[in-house]
């Protein structure tokens, strides 16, 4: 069983549930390092005092809060969670929703909750409820000195909690600017447009996704580990412009896809000696 | 307008859209800096050749990864881009699918999607009407700061918006979670029904921008006094609340919905009557200031 990043309680009415939140995600990046270039030695992070110019060791420092430049106000780890308030323990359900309502923007981190002590039964109640009723319970809670507004909703026999942006987080699509259409796509466009997404209608099944990268990655670490000289990559191609119309319809005879070029850019690696196995971080 | 994190071309078929990816999101925290306790001097962070003993500027660092043998094979982020150039600066669209069926635990970072000049803006928009009027959304897969993303595309008014999705060897296994409740009893159809009538209580449509951040104004309160020189103390310690040992489940329920109902029929001023299951249209269409006073 994986350590719980956190104890506590989920309120829903008067009913509460002890539970343990696990994380619900890996990541599967390559471990890349800081290495100096000329002689290849680690890169270490040093902090300095400015004022003395000198190295401070961890215990010496503090947090501050920077009310004008240059000035600070000093505040401990104490002083910091008195703004955790007293339930900062408890997930308090305030509403249901529809998942449907939700933006997939809102969505931040995944997590798996698991019953804490003696909260089995509640637990499966509340997992029974909600996916009986197939709705979203919108909560607030503070983890690591932040708060965050979270979905708590079944999966098939668990509770998932997503920790969830606020809504002053996300930025409006008026802050953009957007480059208008020189003119509007013609009906012919649109419905050949339409025809291929049609053609490329798939249901969403997340093992037919490798992420083939790591290994095209990994590949060339390999060749360069043998001291290969590796390719420049070929100089970014753009469309041609204009014939919008002709490129849609060349790609419904295609039947819609690249799938050769995207083949191609990503060669699945050949089994040899000196990586035995995919090195990833973060699989604690 | 910020610099984009990254450019490329959206490609649908064969069309290719010149696109610039924004972040959807802004950092709204509360940010300490590290000082030094003793003087209260600000901490920079220096990078130093463990090698040399010496500052290196940020031109003389490369990535490294570590061979099984200990040696190191430095990387140029050309070498990153070779491995997949394609990818790295093409979003291919390879699928479109329902939202529905994404389920959020896939889902990373979102952003914006900009066409990057008037003749993309043509080919963006007609992509945008395309999916908006299936109901779908694109799949696709690029490569940003060497890592490949899986991403979701979706229109959202003009915009497209794109997430970054995690790949499914990233997403945990929830079968360890699951066996932690092999032993518990079942809850019987009564409780669940009970449970049901609450969530069909305390349901409204989903109005983000009603939840603020409370615990962010604390916080700034709290650096307020302390700049003024007041003395920021823990709150008293609450009264225990009722524990969780050994609960009488059926009745939490009976008397939180009680509760519910009685306040829900005190602010709205007519006690409307719900049932324990209502279908998701009839409670989705409710109207909005019903919901508000059945609120808080």
């Amino acid at each position: 069983m994986p350590r719980s990043l956190w104890n506590g309680t989920v309120a829903f009415g008067l009913v509460r549930v002890p539970v343990k939140l696990y994380s619900a995600t890996e990541s599967k990046r390559i471990p890349l390092r800081e290495r100096h270039v000329s002689d290849g030695a680690a890169i270490e992070h040093r902090r300095l005092c400015v004022k003395e110019g000198r190295e401070v060791p961890y215990s010496e420092l503090v947090k501050g809060y920077e009310v004008s430049a240059g000035s600070y106000v000093v505040l401990t780890k104490e002083e910091i969670a008195v703004a955790d308030g007293p339930e900062a323990h408890v997930v308090e359900i305030e509403h249901f929703v529809s998942r449907e309502e939700i933006d997939p923007a809102y969505y931040e981190r995944a997590y798996y909750l698991g019953p804490g002590k003696l909260g089995e039964e509640p637990y499966r109640l509340l997992q029974a409820a909600l996916r009986r009723s197939d709705r979203v319970g919108i909560g607030r809670f503070v983890f690591h000195n932040k708060a965050h507004l979270v979905a708590v909703r079944a999966l098939e026999e668990v509770i998932a909690l997503h920790t969830m942006r606020f809504a002053d987080e996300l930025v409006a699509e008026e802050e953009l600017e957007i480059v208008k259409a020189d003119k509007k796509p013609s009906k012919l466009e649109t419905d050949t447009a339409q025809l291929l997404v049609d053609q490329l209608n798939a249901d969403f099944e997340p093992e037919s996704y490798e992420n083939s990268y790591r290994d095209a990655v990994l590949e060339m670490i390999e060749r360069k580990a043998r001291g290969e000289a590796i390719e420049a990559p070929e100089t970014r191609q753009t469309t041609p412009e204009g014939d919008l119309l002709s490129a849609l319809e060349a790609s419904l005879d295609n039947g819609g896809r690249r799938r050769s070029a995207a083949r191609r850019d990503s060669p699945r690696p050949k089994k040899s000696g000196t990586l035995k196995r995919v090195r990833t971080r973060g699989d604690d | 307008m910020a610099r984009p994190l990254w450019s490329g071309s959206l490609s649908f078929g064969l069309v290719n859209v010149p696109v610039a990816l924004y972040s959807a999101i802004r950092d709204r925290d509360v940010h300490f800096n590290q000082l030094h306790g003793p003087d209260g001097s600000p901490v920079e962070t220096r990078r130093v050749c463990a090698h040399e003993q010496r500052e290196v500027p940020w031109e003389e660092i490369a990535k490294g990864y570590e061979l099984e043998d200990g040696r190191w094979v430095l990387l140029s982020d050309g070498d990153l881009d070779s491995a997949a150039p394609r990818k790295s600066h093409t979003i291919d669209i390879e699928s479109f699918v329902e939202q529905r069926e994404i389920d959020p635990l896939y889902l990373d970072r979102p952003y914006m999607l900009v066409p990057e000049n008037e003749s993309a803006a043509r080919a963006y928009a007609l992509l945008g009407q395309a999916m908006d009027s299936s109901g779908k959304v694109a799949l696709g897969r690029f490569v940003m700061r060497a890592k490949e993303h899986l991403v979701s595309i979706r229109p959202r008014g003009d915009l497209l918006m794109l997430t970054t999705m995690r790949f499914q060897d990233e997403v945990r296994s929830s079968a360890e979670v699951a066996q932690e409740l092999s032993a518990a009893a079942a809850p019987s159809a009564e409780e669940v029904e009970n449970a049901i009538a609450i969530i069909t209580e305390l349901e409204v449509p989903f109005d983000p921008t009603s939840y603020r951040d409370e615990h962010r104004a604390h916080l700034e309160a709290i650096i307020k006094r302390k700049r003024k020189g007041q003395k920021i103390s823990a709150p008293k310690a609450q009264p225990a609340k009722p524990t969780p040992t050994a609960p009488d489940l059926m009745g939490a329920l009976q008397e939180s919905l009680a509760r519910i109902r009685g306040e829900a029929a005190g602010k709205a001023g007519t006690a409307t009557k719900k049932k324990g299951k209502k279908s998701r249209t009839s409670t989705s269409a409710k109207p909005r200031s019903d919901s508000s006073a059945s609120r808080s």
